[in-house]
């Protein structure tokens, strides 16, 4: 009687209508997340004299780099997804042993995941230059003599003038390097509050190691991998500004680097404003469709949120 | 033994990560230091240098001092000629770094004259010339830093308001659908920021705040916010409600109860947030590259920085400064990381 009271008292005393608390999330979301959705929605169905059509979509499919873009994303986001994945779990796994060192070790890892992207596209672009640091490196240490003899490279390599694949496989390398430590971070996180005596018990019942840390340990730390892996695969469909730092515009198309040059570097041609939204809209959807797929695949209903 | 093969192993390994993250960094960190004619050397040093290597010999037949420098292989390679100290002085501050009194050259000089043989003199660079130039070469660069740290406030501001409010609701209150909101904050926070600046440039010119930080900052405050309100939460929860309610049945008010019992406690988590979202804003190039004009933030500016090969030393030193904040708050949220990923 006296809880229910004290309680009763509390709750007034605190907030009058705990709503309240939402409202000016809800009104910040309605102008400044719902009105420009909708808005670029319809922009992106009706042509300028106000019908329906489909023709900025039909623009977009015909705009010469857009098959390019497509595959390029998809490439980018896939590869670097399954790249990072698998070396960030063999490494977490061999590091999950408190060895001398670990936490210095912790603090070098951690380092490019503060880079901001722009620092990363100077700093690859100071490396991938003909007299950049990557070549002076590699001759400095003899690598580079190393490299020849085994036929690997044949002469002083240019970094910058590959294109396609090369180009996008360059990327996936630089993305890699920025953000494998951080996944791996999270795993190791996953595997150290991981109770040991599941895996004991596993191999108890006659489980090989493999088999525990298959059918036991990844099931247990699932939730917090497909989240981040979920977060890292979205941000890898928005992949643009080093490839457009290293590369420059138009040589290694993404789709958003297509957005963002029909916005910037186009902005007074009369359609780039209809297929820079067009693009964008169809960003959007391949965005939540890849989500989508990515998490029925891995069987998570939903994001393991917190 | 096997047990030494794999430890072998592991810091190998451990140490080639290390070397992998640190190396390029490292020269990152020499570029920035350059002089104009160290970043034209090849092979480039690893590690930044204090001084310059140089060498004057007095041509009497042309009437005329040689500079030389000895370069990374160690050969001496000449740099200028001239017979004036002005001269000299105005050419190794602009292309060496080295900030010297014409009356000290004059007098080093001389002295390789009146031997009438090459002398080598060791200048040490005035170490920080590229960072106080990357602020007067680039112009606006000043302008771009203190645009940078007025969008990063001004999201801090917006999102904790509005998304700590979130986080107390879905902690402390009965409302209904929680489950709703926490979904709906996740696919907010999926949501490509880019995807929405495009029609977000048409509503903000209409707003008149195209070009603006604040505009700015209401962009990079739409996944912050349901980043925040899921930090909050779980801080919230962490705190004892019991606290609360002594307080409360001894007497204090609403107010106060928050004031003095709950912030204390939630002050820690309170900050993490506001450094994720100072990361946000301040990491950001898309979104201010669309959303504005004239008012470039830093991270923008580094972006355009990169057309200028003679200038990159500068744009490297620029990029640490770029980097040296957003270092320092990822290692302060060192703790929460997992939440920001996850």
């Amino acid at each position: 009687m006296e809880d229910k009271l004290l309680e009763k008292s509390y709750k007034e005393k605190i907030i009058r209508s705990p709503y309240l608390l939402l409202v000016p999330a809800f009104l910040f979301y309605l102008i400044f997340w719902f009105v420009p959705v909708v808005s670029s929605l319809y922009e992106s169905f009706t042509s300028s004299s106000g019908q329906i059509s489909l023709n900025n979509f039909i623009l977009v499919f015909q705009d010469s780099l857009f098959l390019d873009a497509f595959i390029n994303t998809l490439v980018f986001a896939l590869l670097s997804l399954i790249l990072q994945f698998a070396l960030a779990l063999s490494i977490a796994v061999l590091v999950n042993q408190n060895f001398r060192g670990s936490k210095l070790f912790l603090f070098i890892v951690l380092i490019p995941m503060a880079l901001p992207p722009s620092a990363i596209g100077i700093l690859w672009n100071t490396g991938l230059v003909e007299s950049g640091w990557i070549n002076s490196f590699l001759v400095t240490t003899g690598l580079q003599g190393l490299l020849e003899f085994l036929g690997i490279l044949e002469s002083i390599r240019l970094w910058k003038a590959v294109s396609g694949l090369e180009a996008v496989m360059t990327l996936i390398l630089i993305d890699t390097w920025t953000v494998m430590p951080s996944i791996m971070i999270i795993i190791l996180a996953g595997l150290q509050n991981f109770n040991e005596e599941y895996r004991e018990a596993a191999q108890i019942f006659g489980a090989t190691r493999w088999q525990a840390f298959k059918d036991v340990v990844i099931p247990i730390i699932k939730p917090s991998i497909i989240t981040a892996l979920l977060l890292r695969l979205i941000s890898g469909l928005q992949v643009w500004l080093i490839g457009v730092m290293i590369f420059g515009f138009n040589n290694v198309p993404f789709l958003v680097e297509r957005i963002v040059y029909y916005t910037d570097k186009v902005r007074t041609a009369t359609n780039s404003y209809k297929l820079a939204n067009a693009y964008s809209i169809f960003t959007l959807a391949l965005v939540f469709t890849v989500a989508f797929l990515f998490l029925r695949v891995t069987g998570e209903k939903k994001g393991g949120y917190n | 033994m096997d047990n030494i093969w794999k430890r072998t192993l592991l810091y190998l390994l451990i140490v080639f990560i290390s070397l992998s993250i640190l190396i390029p960094l490292s020269y990152l960190v020499t570029i920035s230091f350059s002089s104009q004619v160290e970043v034209n050397d090849y092979p480039k040093k690893i590690l930044p240098s204090l001084y310059h290597n140089l060498a004057v010999e007095w041509d009497s037949e042309n009437q005329n001092y040689i500079l030389m420098r000895k370069n990374n292989e160690g050969i001496y390679r000449e740099l200028y000629i001239s017979s004036k100290y002005d001269k000299f002085r105005d050419y190794m501050k602009s292309q060496l770094n080295v900030d010297l009194s014409t009356e000290r050259i004059e007098e080093d000089f001389l002295q390789a004259k009146n031997t009438g043989e090459p002398t080598e003199f060791k200048y040490y660079k005035s170490f920080l010339n590229n960072y106080i130039k990357f602020f007067t070469v680039f112009s606006g660069a000043e302008r771009a830093l203190v645009n940078s740290i007025k969008a990063a406030l001004i999201t801090i501001i917006i999102s904790m308001s509005i998304g700590g409010a979130v986080g107390y609701a879905l902690a402390r209150t009965a409302i209904k659908r929680k489950e709703t909101i926490r979904l709906a904050s996740l696919i907010v926070r999926m949501f490509p920021m880019v995807s929405i600046s495009v029609p977000m440039a048409v509503l903000l010119v209409g707003y008149g705040l195209f070009d603006s930080m604040l505009g700015l900052a209401i962009v990079y405050s739409i996944p912050n916010i349901g980043l925040t309100a899921a930090i909050t939460r779980s801080i919230f929860m962490g705190v004892s409600k019991e606290y609360e309610e002594a307080s409360l049945v001894f007497g204090a008010t609403g107010a106060q109860t928050f004031r003095k019992i709950t912030l204390p406690l939630v002050l820690p988590a309170f900050a993490a947030s506001s450094m994720y979202a100072f990361i946000t804003a301040w990491n950001d190039t898309a979104v201010s590259l669309l959303l504005t004009n004239k008012n470039e933030t830093l991270a923008l500016l580094i972006y355009k920085s990169i057309g200028g090969a003679s200038s990159i030393h500068y744009a490297a030193s620029g990029a640490i400064v770029l980097i040296l904040p957003a270092l320092v708050f990822t290692f302060l949220l060192k703790n929460y990381i997992t939440q920001m990923w996850g």
